[in-house]
């Protein structure tokens, strides 16, 4: 079941390349003892990075920092194959110390030019407590309305996720996720959905693990639903490389993708390709242009099956 | 029927006649930039070439072609791109070169076209050879071919062929005379002697005064059962870093001002109206477009970066191209 919808967020939604950061890792203790293994939606996420977004269109984003907890995003969107839009993006983040760490407290929106809005507050309720509202709208709407709480223990971590609760029509969709450190490398868990309507009700069960290495990280997720394996290979300081598998069982579908990401910090590159089974090419050059605090992003996908072709520019200024 | 543009000599005026089969025929023949073309002068107070006029005050320059009235302005707007093109540009030698692009197109078709270009080596000026003949392949097998030669040094002659796949969708043939002040020229296009059809444009172009140029157009065209003609009056006038133009005759008007603002800036602006209904080229209206060219210095690249926007029909378009060479 999946659960929140990405945001549209600036740079730094993926492997932003000039960042000092050690290769994704968890909280790593010195002391010995395992780590907290993180959320359940970050297992695929460091070879879901290494993929190039399909761009389409013109894009043009202002980034706009008014100072350490508060930045604004301006986003115009021209596009041969959707609607056009304008939308506004506003992060207020609790405190300054996290500005790089993804699930740092924060209240995030994003209003479109249709009126459709995309709210996300994460709070820290303590230091082991975290909570999470998501409310999204297609123009007067609402899509989606969740509610989630996830406690991290010392080596294991539990998230209860209420969405779209609906006292009228009493539909509701529980999702609950466990995950375990079971080594320093191994981290073993679930994820128990329940969904409930007026006529029906079901519940899935997913199993995942994951295995992870400095080098490289494997992780699988199988289950009646379907089954999602991922391997991310930091070949080195430039070459990152990752494989994607995923089966689903309600559309009797399979697809592989390969992808890379090769950056070149000296020309201020980041090249990032892919190709899947279903024989869909991509590949997105981002450049920093140097003097100016601007980055030029262009990007094709071809399909070749379909005979398709997509382009995309994109400007990201600030 | 469509027209063949080249960078230099005349062609018939693109759309003057309502000739039936002509659909727009893809891929204009396209000289590689940067190779020594012979390319002709358009506006009359630099020197048109091989006339020299020593004495400006009693010798009026020679005016240019017909054709290339309108061409300054019309080369500052934007070339419409979309999808993504790779090209290649390769000089085999000071006489011979040749290119190889692939497009990849969102809306149109992907392909392969290999050009190649063949400069003569008797020259007629600082940058000018002759002859030149230029050809133009697709992967689906479209020709496109011309070859330009200077019969004397007065008379200049061009013949260009194009082909859709393997069906002939343009052939044609002409040819100009330069005198001191006047240029006239004659074009025969698409001569077909067993159906009894074909088109004649005749040009001529005279300098009246040192910045004001005069000239008018014909068209007779005839296929079995009918014939007809259009004709079109010319006037042009140059200032200082100004051009221009205006065309009126039985096929509409045609009005274009360019400006040359400093070493950097040029503006254009054209005005077109038809009095008959386009079904080939169309003109949309609230277009708004934009190209950036970049050159990658170090490397022998350029980038091409491109939008349009037509907000009528609520239509976008971008693409990027690559240069090398």
């Amino acid at each position: 079941m999946g659960s929140v919808l990405a945001l549209s967020s600036g740079p730094g939604h993926q492997n932003w390349p000039f960042s000092t950061d050690p290769p994704p890792s968890r909280w790593d203790r010195r002391d010995g003892r395992l780590p907290n293994p993180g959320s359940f939606h970050s297992l695929h996420r460091s070879c879901k990075d290494v993929f190039p977004q399909q761009i389409e269109g013109v894009k043009m984003i202002i980034n706009k920092t008014l100072s350490s907890f508060f930045k604004v995003s301006h986003t115009l969107h021209l596009s041969a194959v959707s609607p056009s839009y304008y939308r506004f993006h506003v992060e207020h983040l609790q405190s300054d110390d996290y500005s790089k760490d993804k699930d740092a407290p924060a209240l995030i929106g994003e209003m479109d030019s249709s009126g459709s809005l995309n709210a996300h507050a994460l709070l820290h309720l303590s230091e082991r407590v975290r909570a999470r509202t998501v409310f999204q709208t297609q123009q007067s709407q609402f899509v989606t309305w969740q509610f989630e709480t996830e406690y991290r223990g010392n080596d294991f971590t539990a998230a209860v996720t209420v969405a779209n609760p609906d006292v009228l029509r009493e539909s509701v969709i529980l999702v609950a996720h466990f995950l375990q450190s079971v080594s320093s490398g191994l981290v073993l868990g679930g994820e128990l959905v329940y969904h409930r309507g007026r006529a029906e009700e079901g519940g899935i069960l997913t199993l995942a693990g994951q295995y992870s290495r400095p080098n490289w990280v494997a992780t699988l997720n199988a289950g009646k639903g379907g089954a999602h394996a991922s391997y991310y290979h930091r070949a080195n300081k430039q070459i990152q490389v990752g494989v994607e598998f995923e089966a689903s069982t309600r559309t009797q579908e399979t697809t592989t993708s390969f992808g890379y990401q090769m950056e070149l910090p000296e020309a201020n590159m980041v090249f990032r390709g892919m190709i899947n089974s279903r024989c869909i090419i991509g590949g997105v050059l981002e450049k920093r242009l140097t003097p100016l605090p601007a980055t030029l992003i262009m990007g094709a996908f071809v399909n070749h099956r379909g005979d398709k072709l997509q382009v995309g520019l994109g400007v990201n200024v600030g | 029927m469509g027209s063949v543009l080249a960078a230099a000599s005349p062609s018939p005026a693109p759309a003057a006649v309502a000739a039936g089969g002509g659909q727009g025929v893809p891929g204009l023949v396209s000289v590689p930039p940067g190779f020594t073309m012979p390319s002709v002068s358009s506006v009359p107070p630099t020197s048109g070439s091989g006339q020299q006029t020593s004495d400006a005050d009693s010798l009026l320059p020679n005016p240019g072609t017909y054709e290339e009235c309108h061409r300054k302005c019309k080369e500052v707007f934007p070339l419409q791109m979309e999808g993504v093109r790779l090209v290649v540009n390769k000089g085999l030698s000071n006489h011979f070169q040749v290119s190889h692009t692939i497009t990849l197109s969102t809306q149109g078709d992907s392909g392969y076209r290999f050009g190649a270009t063949y400069v003569g080596s008797k020259q007629t000026g600082p940058t000018e050879s002759f002859p030149v003949m230029v050809g133009d392949m697709d992967n689906t097998g479209s020709l496109n071919a011309q070859v330009i030669h200077q019969l004397t040094t007065a008379v200049r002659s061009k013949i260009a062929i194009q082909t859709q796949q393997h069906k002939f969708v343009n052939w044609q043939c002409d040819m100009e005379y330069r005198g001191e002040d006047f240029t006239s020229a004659v074009t025969l296009g698409n001569p077909d002697v067993l159906v009894g059809s074909g088109i004649l444009v005749a040009h001529y172009l005279q300098s009246i005064t040192p910045a004001l140029a005069l000239g008018g157009e014909l068209v007779y065209h005839r296929r079995p059962g009918e014939e007809g003609t259009v004709t079109s009056l010319l006037g042009r006038y140059t200032g200082d870093n100004y051009v221009a133009t205006l065309t009126l005759g039985g096929a509409g008007a045609h009005a274009t001002y360019y400006h040359k603002a400093n070493d950097q800036l040029q503006i254009g602006v054209e005005f077109e109206a038809s009095t008959r209904i386009m079904t080939i080229t169309t003109q949309d209206n609230w277009v708004v477009g934009a190209t950036l060219e970049k050159k990658l210095v170090p490397l022998p690249l350029t980038l091409a970066l491109g939008a349009f926007l037509n907000h009528r029909k609520n239509k976008f378009q971008c693409g990027f191209g690559v240069t090398i060479g």
